[in-house]
């Protein structure tokens, strides 16, 4: 492998002083002069009419500056996929979920403005409410959108390669069940925004958000203002994992309300609101058929899923794809069928999470291979690599493996984990195991139909030489992309992560479509990369007209100019340096002409450098229907083990070891690379073992604190062994791919298969709590 | 957001100040400590105290001390003061372990045991230790002092004998008989920040090491609406040779004895058989603590 300089290392993060000293600036940190606080009401119920809405005691409350309900924000729909836009900043008609937004208050202060918001008085006419699949879905049911009746927000049907013919060469054909629970995002930081109109006409929002891209272009659609004149900036932001990757109902408002007020508007989520706006992970209720030849090739599957969608869409036409697309790798199946239906019901809407749509299919099927192998009587592991595909393998829905290092992952956790000396072998109460998964590497394409480019990137060189100022809008949310495309635009550039200023999440520094479908590392990195060979190549030229040295034999690296043939005589460019800067005590010296001095020799005789790059991704596979959801220019591959202890007393499961393998393609930072393996797991636990939204029977979020929704705390992650396989993927900057969903696919299925290892009971509906395993070792004792 | 109300706040320097500012404040005042439950609660709107008074200047509320074979301890001394003390551990280790279990670390270095005991929640963690200890509470007035027993401290979820003027100042665990040893086990589903689904505190004094059982406490918590004594499982133990049988059969009783709910933290059934099981459990573990034991400590 070719050495480099900044990338493949572990330098430490470039936000990691700010945020160790708590000088980083969230959100809801920041404060303008004269600005007003705004809240929002929300229904009450989970399904009604609106007969009225009545703000006059609000409006007449002191301090109150602005009211606002559809009449002011207008009834222009949106939402994620234009092909279902079916949400308004304010309800007009009905609620149709308790949480569903009617009206915002803008006053001097918070107080001021919770207090109006509950003056406002709502008449209602309570309609059915519909809280799970079956009566949303029963005859005669309530349409909850009129323009979807049956309440089917949308249904999808594919079959790649025949599963009926399939079938009939299959020696094993097993059908089981699975479900997950509605998920939170928990992410740390609550939503926040901070708008401000300005006396020109131009909007500028700080918000607690994924993709700025997507922020600006949806306030500019439902406020009727050009593009051009919105600008979002993304903060610090502690988290988003999926639920901030779309604008919400609270930055329009506050847009809204600061371009009447002509004021500065913050408004904020509470840890309530954050669950009742939800866009988390759904509900999938999986059916699972597959068919295996007896000497253990895969040859078949037919996957149904019923999605419980909540109220609206959101990303929910990507999930229903995803949950059947993303069983098409790791191994070879020729014969692939699959019955999607996403269904509207009375409760926050879902959208994406980390392994968006797959991660539920992926527990269960993993469960089921399981469960074949078993019956086939092979190890899981050999059973796994006996179908197990390769680099250049292409799935049946026409996902081409570029770089899959699944074989390699799969050897790399069999071999840590010490499973030869484990599985079979373990006392009553232990258990091991494996599992497998991969993902995408960015969309391949943008979420609206666009040729736009996916990702852009500037760089802009000081003039003194001594800087490089790296502008991408981009969103660090902290999975590490700020030091990510540093660390590329240093190496690509020849200089070190110390000379690079990465300023990203800000729509004024170009198009990026965000932190969502782990996409930064390989799209903004291309992007990235691309810059700053730009920025390189100006460089050189500039200074192969003062050296007389042909561009080509020239590089920088290391922060200083190589000259493959010879060194020439630069001493008049130095001189000219140094007597710029006299008085300066940090003079280039030595043998080596720097960076700082060809850089500035560039200024001298250029003006300002500036380098660009532009990234999307070339022709993708796919022409059937949904092929747009899947298909990316590269797939990330993962496994697993892990390791339990049950209790058969009380049904309680302790992880004890977890073992992890990720195909990376190739690590920049190689503690970053580790710690997204980390988060994973630590998610995949906690939906594994603890995590899901309850209601009470009038559709109100049971269970909207952090204190009774349960994600994993330190305590409860174990020691985790990581193993980073790097396959170098040709469609990568520096051979890189993504990790920070696709290592969440193994961890659920891993912990199922350990329990039924260690008590021989099968969960099929998580969480897998203590109360549930006890009631199932229970169940069979009776048999 | 959840917004603080207003309130006043007063930091007295002694006991009799404090108890002064309280009567005077006619039930308008609550005491604060470490806030962890009470600051939450007003957060929610679910009290509203026109005047908060903090203790933490009154030094003598945070001494945990010996006294003849048992111990004292203030009731502002904090919960990881509690896990973390030589002495308590020495001493009381239930109490020890029972500290270990209250929500996180972060929590207990705020969270003091007279907190833990005057918000009367049904699942709180040290209730349950100090009745098996057989702990008595002192209530101070302003013009009257009181010492009752925990065991007829509460009345129900989040209500106690406790009036608004008192104070709760001190927990007095008297010393142990010889052959003495028990044991605290809280089934939650996280390692930490957990609200207990069951949990079960038992101990058993022995007559000697070989001999039979001639004192036995079972506290189960979070199945009915406080902390209660299994009854028929103590009466049923009380005598007896000690034996996995015995505790077998008093662990079915003290699931009679109990009377759990379902509720968002886990179902009437599976409480039913947690009681069971840690019953059990907390009974051998007090039983061999107490047989090892030369004598004198639990």
């Amino acid at each position: 492998m070719k050495a480099y300089n900044v990338i493949n290392t572990r330098l430490p993060r470039v936000d990691a002083r700010a945020k160790a000293t708590g000088d980083a600036r969230y959100t809801a940190d920041l404060s303008m002069p004269n600005m007003l606080y705004g809240a929002m009401l929300q229904s009450p119920l989970a399904h009604a009419k609106i007969l009225n809405i009545d703000v006059t005691a609000a409006k007449k409350l002191p301090g109150v500056r602005d009211v606002v309900t559809w009449k002011e924000a207008g009834l222009v729909k949106y939402g994620v996929s234009p092909a279902r836009y079916d949400e308004q900043v304010f309800c007009s008609d009905k609620v149709r979920y308790v949480g569903d937004e009617i009206a915002a208050v803008a006053a001097v202060d918070l107080e001021t403005a919770m207090e109006a918001v509950s003056l406002i008085k709502v008449d209602y006419e309570e309609l059915p409410v519909l809280l799970d699949i079956e009566s949303a879905m029963a005859e005669g049911a309530i349409a909850i959108h009129e323009d979807f009746p049956g309440n089917v927000s949308a249904e999808v049907h594919q079959e790649f390669g025949n599963f009926e013919e399939a079938l009939k060469e299959c020696d094993i054909v097993r059908t089981d069940r699975f479900t997950n629970k509605r998920q939170d995002g928990g992410f740390l930081e609550p939503q926040a925004c901070l708008a401000q109109y300005d006396l020109n006409g131009n909007l500028t929002l700080w918000s607690s958000t994924q993709s700025v891209h997507y922020v600006q272009r949806s306030i500019a659609m439902v406020l009727g203002l050009p593009v051009g004149k919105v600008r979002v900036v993304k903060p610090y932001v502690g988290g988003g994992f999926g639920p901030k990757a779309a604008v919400n109902a609270m930055e329009i408002a506050a847009c809204l309300m600061s371009k009447r007020t002509g004021r500065p508007v913050k408004m904020l989520f509470s840890r309530e609101q954050v669950f009742l706006h939800s866009r988390a992970r759904h509900q999938f209720f999986h059916e699972f058929t597959t068919g295996v030849k007896k000497d253990g090739t895969i040859m078949a599957l037919h996957n149904t899923c019923y999605l419980d969608g909540g109220a609206y869409s959101s990303f929910g036409i990507a999930t229903i794809y995803y949950a059947g697309s993303l069983l098409g790798a790791p191994y070879r199946l020729p014969n692939m069928k699959y019955d999607g239906y996403r269904i509207y019901t009375n409760k926050p809407t879902c959208g994406a999470q980390r392994g968006h749509g797959g991660v539920a299919a992926r527990a269960g099927w993993e469960q089921q291979l399981d469960t074949i192998a078993a019956e086939l009587n092979m190890d899981p592991v050999e059973f796994r690599l006996k179908n197990m595909m390769k680099t250049g393998d292409v799935t049946c829905n026409d996902f081409n493996m570029s770089s899959l290092g699944m074989q390699e992952c799969l050897e790399g956790v069999r071999d840590g984990s010490n499973w030869a000396a484990k599985k079979g072998k373990l006392p009553r109460g232990k258990g091991i195991g494996v599992a497998c998964g991969f993902f995408v590497s960015g969309a391949g394409y943008p979420i609206y139909r666009s040729e736009t480019f996916h990702s852009t990137a500037t760089i802009r060189l000081t003039e003194d030489g001594g800087g490089v100022n790296l502008y991408t809008a981009s969103a660090e949310i902290g999975q590490g992309s700020d030091t990510i495309l540093g660390q590329i635009a240093a190496e690509a550039l020849g200089v070190s992560l110390d000379d690079v200023m990465v300023h990203s999440g800000d729509t004024d520094f170009g198009v990026d479509l965000g932190a969502y479908s782990s996409r930064q590392t390989l799209m903004s990195g291309h992007a990235v990369k691309m810059a700053a060979e730009d920025t390189k190549r100006q460089v050189l030229e500039a200074l192969s007209e003062q050296l007389g040295v042909t561009v080509g034999d020239m590089d920088i690296a290391g922060g200083v100019v190589i000259f493959k043939k010879g060194k020439p005589d630069f001493s008049r460019l130095r001189t000219l340096y140094i007597k710029e800067h006299r008085g300066w005590e940090d003079q280039p010296s030595g043998a080596e002409l720097t960076f700082r001095e060809a850089a500035r020799v560039a200024f001298i005789t250029r003006g300002v450098i500036i380098g660009n790059g532009a990234y999307k991704p070339g022709e993708l596979g796919g022409k059937y229907k949904g092929a747009a959801v899947g298909t990316s220019p590269a797939y990330g591959c993962s496994a697993q083990v892990v390791e339990v202890t049950v209790d058969e007393q009380t049904g309680k499961v302790t992880i004890d070891a977890m073992t992890d393998a990720h195909d990376c393609g190739f690590a920049i930072n190689r503690t970053n690379v580790e710690g997204q393996m980390q988060g994973s797991l630590s998610m995949g636990l906690g939906e594994a073992l603890f995590e899901e939204v309850r209601f009470d029977a009038k559709g109100r979020v049971a269970n909207a604190s952090l204190g009774e929704y349960r994600i994993p705390t330190a305590l409860d992650m174990p020691n985790v062994k990581t193993v980073i396989i790097e396959s170098d993927e040709p469609n990568g900057p520096f051979g890189a791919k993504e990790v920070g969903e696709g290592a969440i696919m193994p961890t659920i299925p891993a912990i199922l298969n350990a329990i039924y290892d260690a008590v021989g009971v099968r969960i099929n509906e998580l969480p897998v709590t203590s109360e549930r395993l006890f009631a199932a070792m229970k169940e069979k004792q009776k048999k | 957001m959840l917004l603080l109300p207003k309130f006043d706040y007063e930091e007295p320097k002694s006991l009799p100040e404090a108890l002064a500012m309280l009567s005077e404040l006619k039930g308008n005042g609550k005491v604060i400590a470490g806030g962890t439950d009470l600051l939450v609660n007003m957060k929610k709107g679910t009290v509203r105290p026109a005047c908060l008074v903090s203790l933490k200047k009154v030094e003598a509320l945070r001494e945990i001390s010996g006294e003849d074979g048992g111990l004292s301890v203030g009731s502002h001394v904090t919960i990881s003061e509690i896990a973390d003390s030589d002495r308590v551990a020495s001493t009381f280790p239930v109490l020890a372990r029972s500290a270990s279990c209250l929500g996180s670390p972060l929590i207990r270095n705020r969270a003091t045991i007279g907190g833990n005991i005057v918000t009367a929640r049904p699942a709180a963690d040290l209730p349950p230790a100090l009745l098996v200890l057989g702990a008595r509470v002192e209530l101070r007035g302003k013009d009257k002092d009181r010492t009752v027993s925990l065991d007829g401290f509460f009345t129900g979820p989040g209500t106690s004998v406790i009036e608004t003027r008192e104070v709760l100042t001190r927990i007095v665990i008297p010393s142990p008989p010889p052959f003495t040893g028990a044991d605290y086990i809280k089934l939650g589903h996280r390692a930490a920040l957990e609200i207990a689904i069951v949990a079960v505190s038992s101990r058993l004094t022995l007559d000697k090491p070989d001999g039979v059982i001639v004192d036995a406490r079972v506290i189960l918590s979070s199945v009915a609406p406080t902390a209660i004594h299994a009854v028929s499982a103590e009466k049923a133990l009380m005598g007896q040779r000690p034996s996995e049988d015995l505790f077998a059969k008093a662990a079915l009783l003290a699931v009679g004895d109990s009377s759990p709910i379902t509720d968002i933290r886990g179902g009437a059934e599976y409480r039913r058989d947690m009681v069971n099981t840690l019953v059990k459990r907390t009974l051998l573990k007090a039983f061999n603590d107490a047989r090892d034991m030369k004598g004198g400590n639990a």
